[in-house]
C-alpha cells in the first residue's frame, strides 16, 4: 500500500510516497536525491548506506522507509564543509575513491557526539562495521582523532 | 604554494572535499528517466545443456517489457555474441550450454528493478546435465570439457595457433626454460619443495557495477563503471558490427575497482539488449551478482628451489595452474606474465616453469590487483625463506645476497632497471627492527618476524594518448581516457602537466573518459597509468609549452630560445607577459583555446615460444618488499600484526602522499588475502557470496603500526623518472606474514588463507611429529 510520509532530510522537509517494503536507502537516493547514501551490500554489512536518524546511525539498506515518518535524517551532504569531522577527513586525506567515506563520516559524527574523546580502541569498536576497500583506515583513524581534538580541545 | 601541486608535491587528491561529503557523482547516481531496468535469470547448474527456456510466466507479469534468452541474442548476433579479451568464449547470455552456477541465462526488461528481479524467478529452464568440472584436478584429468574447442580472440596475435584445439581444459600454457633446471636440481646440495595454494578471492569494490545503454541516432551510447573504456568501445563495436565512430562509452569516477570493472562485465549484455529492443536499459549488479561477475584466480603451484653447497641458487622449478573458471577472460595473459616471474627476483642459474590457464565450471576469474603475481610470490617467497632456514642463514641476508641488481638479467631474459629490490628489502627490515633482538615470548603468545620481496612486469606493449586544451584564462583541460577509481590519476596527471607548464595544478581539469572526446588509452590497469599516460601527459604539456614559448617569442620579437615559461608568465630578459594576456592578444578573444596532442607507445620483444624468454618482455619492473612483526596465539591460532612495513620502488613519487596511500591500501587488502579472505565453492556453488559471509579487512585488522616506504630509483624513460605503484604493495604480504609465523612458531604453511584453525592444526601436527 502506498502511503505518504515526511522525512526531514538535512533540515528540509520532503513529502515522499512509499510502499510497505520501500527501503529508506531507495527513498533517499531516488526521491530525495541524497546520493551520498550508497548501497554496498544490501545486508547491513558494509556501512556505505549509513545515515543518522535523530543523531543515531541507521543502515538505510535495512530500514523500512515508512517507519521513519517525521524523522530528522542527516546525510553527509548535510554536513558543513567546516564541520569538524568533515574538515578533519579532508585534511587527513581520508578518502581514496571516497565511495565508503560518507558512511565513515556519519559514524564518526555519532561517535564524537556520544563520546567526545574516544580512545583508539573506541574508534575501532565504533567503525569496525564499515568497510573501506581502498584501505583508507589509517587516515580515517587519524581524521577521527583530529576531529575529536577540534571539537573539544583538551 | 604552487610547487605543492607539481611533481613531488603532496597536494590533496582532486575533490577531496566532495568525496568526503559524498558529492562526487557516480554512474549509478545518474538519473535515467524512462528506461527498462534489467534483471538476470541465472543458471542453477554448473555444467548443462540448455533445453527450453520458459519465459511465458515472466512475460505475463505486469510491468515486464521483454524477456530475452541467449538463443534470442544468438539469432541476432551469431558468433559475435561471444566476447572476451583473450578468448572470444563468453556469451552475454548463455547460449546452448551453461558453464557455472549463476551464469546469466535470460534477461528480463521491466519498468522497475523490483519487477524485473521478481520476474526472473518466474523464468524456468530445462537442463540436460553434463559432468561438472569442479576444480583443477577434474579439469586436468580431462574427461569432461568446459568448452568444446578453444576460441582465441583477435586481440592477441600470439594466441592464434590455439584456434580450434579440442578436448582440453587447458586454454594456454606458458613455458620458461633457462638452462637444465632438472639436472641442476639433481646436482645441487639443498632442495626445498612445496605445494602452494592461493584460493579464489573477490575484489569487492564498494561501488556496485552499473551500466546504462541506449541508442541515439543510430549509435550505441553507454555510461558504465569500467576501467577499460577504449576496450569496451571496441568490444561493443565488434558485437554490434558497427564502426567505432558509432559507439560511445563514457564513465564517471569509480567507487573502487581493483580489476573487477574491466573488459567484459555488464557492457556486452547492456549493448545487446539496448540494440535489440531499442530501449534505454539500466543494469546494476546486486552484491551477490557482483561476486559472480569475476574473481581472482585460485592458483596451485608445485615448486622447488635448489642451492649448491656454497649456498648459490642453482635451480628453480615450478608447475603453476591458474583456475580461470568458465571463461578465459584475461587468464592466458595472467598465466604468461606471472609464469615468467615465478622464480622470483633472484639470480638463479637455471629455471623451468610451466604455467597453465585452466577452465573449470566456476565463475570466471580475471584481473585482480597483482595480475596473478601474488599467487606465485606466495610460492617463491615461501621457498627461499625455507631454504634460508634449511641452510641456517638469516632469511633477510640470504635473500639480499641473491637479489637481482641493476643490469642483471632475470631468468626470463630481461634486464633489471629501476627495480631496487635491495633498498626495498633493507628499508622494511630496518623499519621493523630486524637487526634488533626480538622478545620471542615463551608462553602461549609467540613473536616472529618475516620479510618478502615481490617483482612484477608492467603490461607491455601499450598505448597512451593525451590532448591538452590550454584555455585563454590560463586554465587547462586535459583529455585522457584514464579512469580515476580512487588511485588518484586525475590528481597526478594534473601535477605532471602543471609542473611542465609552471602553472597551478588546481587549474587543470581532467576530463572523464568519453570515447567521443578523450583519446585512446589501452586500459587503466596493471599500474601502468603513471608511466604510460603520465608520459603522454608530459609530452602534451611540453608541446603546449613550446606553443606558448613560440607565442611569447612573437610577442617579444625575440628568438624562442630567449623566452622562458615561468609561474608569472612568459619572460624574456626583464620583460614578462602573463599567459592569459598573451593568449588573449594572440586570438583577440576571451575564452579561446590552444590545443596540443601527444602519444606514448611502448614496445616489447615477444617471448620465445620454446623458452619463454625475451630480452625485453616488459617496459619496466615493479619492485617491492614487505617486513612484518607479529605474534601468534598458540592456543587459538590467532595472528596479531604488530608492525607491517611496505616498500615500493616507484622510480619517482609524483605525489608521495598518494603513493603511500597506494602502498598501505594494497597492504591492507593483502592482509585479508593472507589471513581470511577467500571465496568458498561447494560443487560449483558459491557459498559465501554476500558481505555477511565474505570477510574483508576492517579497521580492526590494521596492524598496530603500518609503515609505507617510498623508494625512488628513477626510471630513465619514466615521466620525471616515475613508475606506477597500485599493485606493488600487495605482492609479498601473504608470504611475509607466513614467514613471520614460521619464525614465531616453527611451522610452514603453504595454503592460504592462514586461518586460526590451519595454524592450530599445523601446531598439533608438529607436536605429534616431535613426540
Ligand atoms: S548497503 Fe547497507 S550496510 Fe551495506
Ligand atoms: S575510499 Fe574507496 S572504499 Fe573507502
Amino acid at each position: 500500500m502506498t502511503v505518504r510520509i515526511t522525512l526531514k532530510v538535512n533540515g528540509v522537509d520532503h513529502r515522499v510516497a512509499v510502499e510497505d517494503d520501500t527501503l529508506l536507502l531507495d527513498v533517499l537516493r531516488e526521491q530525495v536525491g541524497t546520493t551520498s547514501v550508497r548501497e554496498g551490500c544490501g545486508v547491513g554489512a558494509c556501512g556505505a548506506c549509513t545515515v543518522l536518524s535523530g543523531g543515531s546511525s541507521v543502515s538505510s539498506c535495512l530500514a523500512l522507509a515508512r517507519r521513519y515518518d517525521g524523522a530528522e535524517i542527516t546525510t553527509a551532504e548535510g554536513l558543513d564543509e567546516n564541520d569538524a569531522v568533515v574538515s578533519s577527513f579532508v585534511e587527513c586525506g581520508a578518502a581514496q575513491c571516497g565511495y565508503c567515506i560518507p558512511g565513515f563520516v556519519l559514524m564518526s559524527t555519532e561517535l564524537l557526539t556520544d563520546n567526545p574523546r574516544p580512545t583508539e580502541q573506541e574508534i575501532t569498536d565504533h567503525l569496525e562495521g564499515n568497510i573501506c576497500r581502498c584501505g583508507t583506515y589509517p587516515e580515517i583513524r587519524r581524521a577521527v582523532a583530529t576531529a575529536a581534538q577540534r571539537r573539544s580541545p583538551a | 604554494m604552487l610547487e605543492q601541486g607539481w611533481v613531488g608535491g603532496r597536494r590533496a587528491r582532486f575533490d577531496t572535499a566532495g568525496r568526503v561529503r559524498g558529492l562526487v557523482s557516480h554512474v549509478g547516481d545518474q538519473p535515467v528517466g524512462a528506461a527498462a531496468h534489467v534483471a538476470v535469470h541465472r543458471s542453477t547448474q554448473p555444467h548443462a545443456l540448455i533445453g527450453a527456456v520458459h519465459t511465458e510466466d515472466a512475460l505475463a507479469m505486469p510491468g515486464v517489457y521483454a524477456v530475452l534468452t541467449g538463443a534470442d541474442l544468438y539469432k541476432q548476433f551469431g558468433d559475435r555474441l561471444l566476447t572476451g579479451p583473450a578468448f572470444a568464449d563468453q556469451p552475454a547470455l548463455a547460449h546452448e550450454k551453461v558453464r557455472y552456477v549463476g551464469e546469466p541465462v535470460a534477461a528480463v526488461l521491466a519498468a522497475d528493478l523490483a519487477t524485473a528481479r521478481a520476474a526472473t524467478d518466474a523464468v524456468w529452464v530445462d537442463y540436460d546435465e553434463l559432468p561438472p568440472v569442479y576444480d583443477l584436478a577434474d579439469a586436468l584429468e580431462g574427461s569432461a570439457f568446459v568448452h568444446d574447442e578453444l576460441k582465441p580472440s583477435s586481440v592477441f596475435g600470439d594466441l592464434r595457433h590455439l584456434r580450434g584445439v579440442r578436448d582440453t581444459n587447458v586454454n594456454y600454457t606458458y613455458t620458461l626454460r633457462h638452462g637444465d633446471a632438472q639436472a641442476a636440481r639433481e646436482a645441487g646440495a639443498h632442495t626445498v619443495t612445496g605445494e602452494f595454494w592461493a584460493p579464489p578471492t573477490h575484489h569487492v569494490p564498494i561501488e556496485l557495477p552499473c551500466t546504462i545503454a541506449w541508442v541515439d541516432a543510430g549509435r550505441l551510447e553507454m555510461l558504465t563503471t569500467t576501467q577499460t573504456p577504449s576496450y569496451v568501445r571496441q568490444t561493443i563495436a565488434d558485437l554490434l558490427d558497427l564502426p567505432l565512430s558509432r559507439v560511445r562509452v563514457t564513465t564517471r569516477p569509480l567507487g573502487g575497482s581493483f580489476g573487477a570493472k574491466m573488459y567484459d562485465r555488464l557492457e556486452p549484455l547492456a549493448a545487446a539488449l539496448a540494440w535489440t529492443t531499442g530501449r534505454k536499459v539500466r543494469l546494476v549488479a546486486s552484491r551477490e551478482e557482483a561476486f559472480l561477475l569475476t574473481t581472482r584466480h585460485g592458483a596451485a603451484v608445485t615448486s622447488s628451489l635448489t642451492a649448491d653447497a656454497e649456498g648459490n641458487l642453482v635451480s628453480s622449478i615450478a608447475d603453476v595452474r591458474y583456475d580461470t573458471g568458465a571463461y578465459a577472460d584475461v587468464g592466458p595473459r595472467i598465466t604468461a606474465k606471472s609464469g615468467m616471474v615465478t622464480p622470483g627476483p633472484y639470480r638463479i642459474d637455471t629455471a623451468h616453469v610451466r604455467s597453465r590457464c585452466v577452465y573449470t565450471n566456476k565463475p570466471s576469474a580475471g584481473p585482480f590487483r597483482g595480475f596473478g603475481v601474488p599467487q606465485v610470490t606466495w610460492s617463491h617467497e615461501s621457498l627461499i625463506d625455507e631454504l634460508a632456514h634449511r641452510l641456517g642463514e638469516d632469511p633477510y641476508a640470504f635473500r639480499r645476497r641473491h637479489l637481482l641488481r641493476e643490469g642483471d638479467e632475470a631468468p626470463m631474459g630481461t634486464r633489471m632497471h629501476s627495480a631496487d629490490f635491495v633498498t626495498c628489502l633493507d628499508s622494511v627490515a630496518n623499519a621493523i627492527g630486524w637487526f634488533e633482538p626480538l622478545e620471542r615470548g615463551s608462553g602461549r603468545i609467540r613473536r616472529g618476524r618475516g620479510v618478502a620481496v615481490g617483482v612484477k612486469a608492467v603490461l607491455t606493449p601499450t598505448i597512451a594518448n593525451a590532448v591538452l586544451q590550454f584555455n585563454q584564462d590560463a586554465s587547462a583541460t586535459l583529455l585522457i581516457s584514464t579512469v580515476d577509481m580512487g588511485q588518484g590519476s586525475d590528481t597526478i596527471m594534473a601535477q605532471i602537466a602543471a609542473d611542465v607548464l609552471a602553472m597551478n595544478s588546481e587549474r587543470i581539469h581532467v576530463v572523464r573518459a568519453d570515447t567521443d572526446a578523450t583519446p585512446y588509452d589501452t586500459i587503466t590497469a596493471g599500474s601502468r597509468s603513471t608511466y604510460h599516460t603520465g608520459n603522454a601527459v608530459r609530452r602534451v604539456a611540453q608541446a603546449m609549452r613550446d606553443k606558448l614559448i613560440a607565442l611569447g617569442a612573437q610577442h617579444f620579437e625575440v628568438a624562442e630560445a630567449d623566452v622562458e615559461l615561468t609561474p608569472e608568465g612568459l619572460r624574456s630578459g626583464e620583460r614578462t607577459v602573463p599567459v592569459a594576456e598573451l593568449v588573449h592578444g594572440h586570438f583577440g578573444a576571451r575564452g579561446a583555446t590552444l590545443t596540443a596532442e601527444a602519444n606514448f607507445t611502448t614496445s616489447w620483444a615477444p617471448y620465445d615460444k620454446e623458452t619463454g624468454r625475451s630480452e625485453k618482455v616488459t617496459e619496466h619492473w615493479f619492485a617491492g618488499a614487505i617486513g612484518v612483526q607479529l605474534t601468534v596465539d598458540t592456543a587459538t591460532g590467532r595472528v596479531h600484526l604488530e608492525h607491517l612495513a611496505v616498500a615500493g620502488d616507484v622510480g619517482r613519487a609524483i605525489n608521495p602522499a598518494l603513493v603511500e596511500q597506494q602502498l598501505t591500501g594494497a597492504a591492507i587488502m593483502g592482509i585479508g588475502h593472507a589471513l581470511f579472505d577467500q571465496l568458498v565453492l561447494d560443487q560449483g556453488q558459491l557459498v559465501n557470496g554476500t558481505l555477511l559471509d565474505y570477510q574483508l579487512p576492517s579497521i580492526r585488522d590494521l596492524p598496530d603500526k603500518l609503515t609505507p616506504i617510498v623508494v625512488e630509483s628513477p626510471h630513465d624513460d619514466g615521466p620525471f623518472g616515475a613508475k606506477g605503484v597500485g599493485e606493488t604493495g600487495i605482492l609479498g604480504i601473504a608470504p611475509a606474514i607466513a614467514n613471520a609465523v614460521r619464525d614465531a612458531v616453527g611451522v610452514r604453511l603453504t595454503t592460504l588463507p592462514l586461518t586460526p584453525e590451519s595454524i592450530v592444526t599445523a601446531l598439533e601436527n608438529k607436536q605429534e611429529e616431535e613426540s
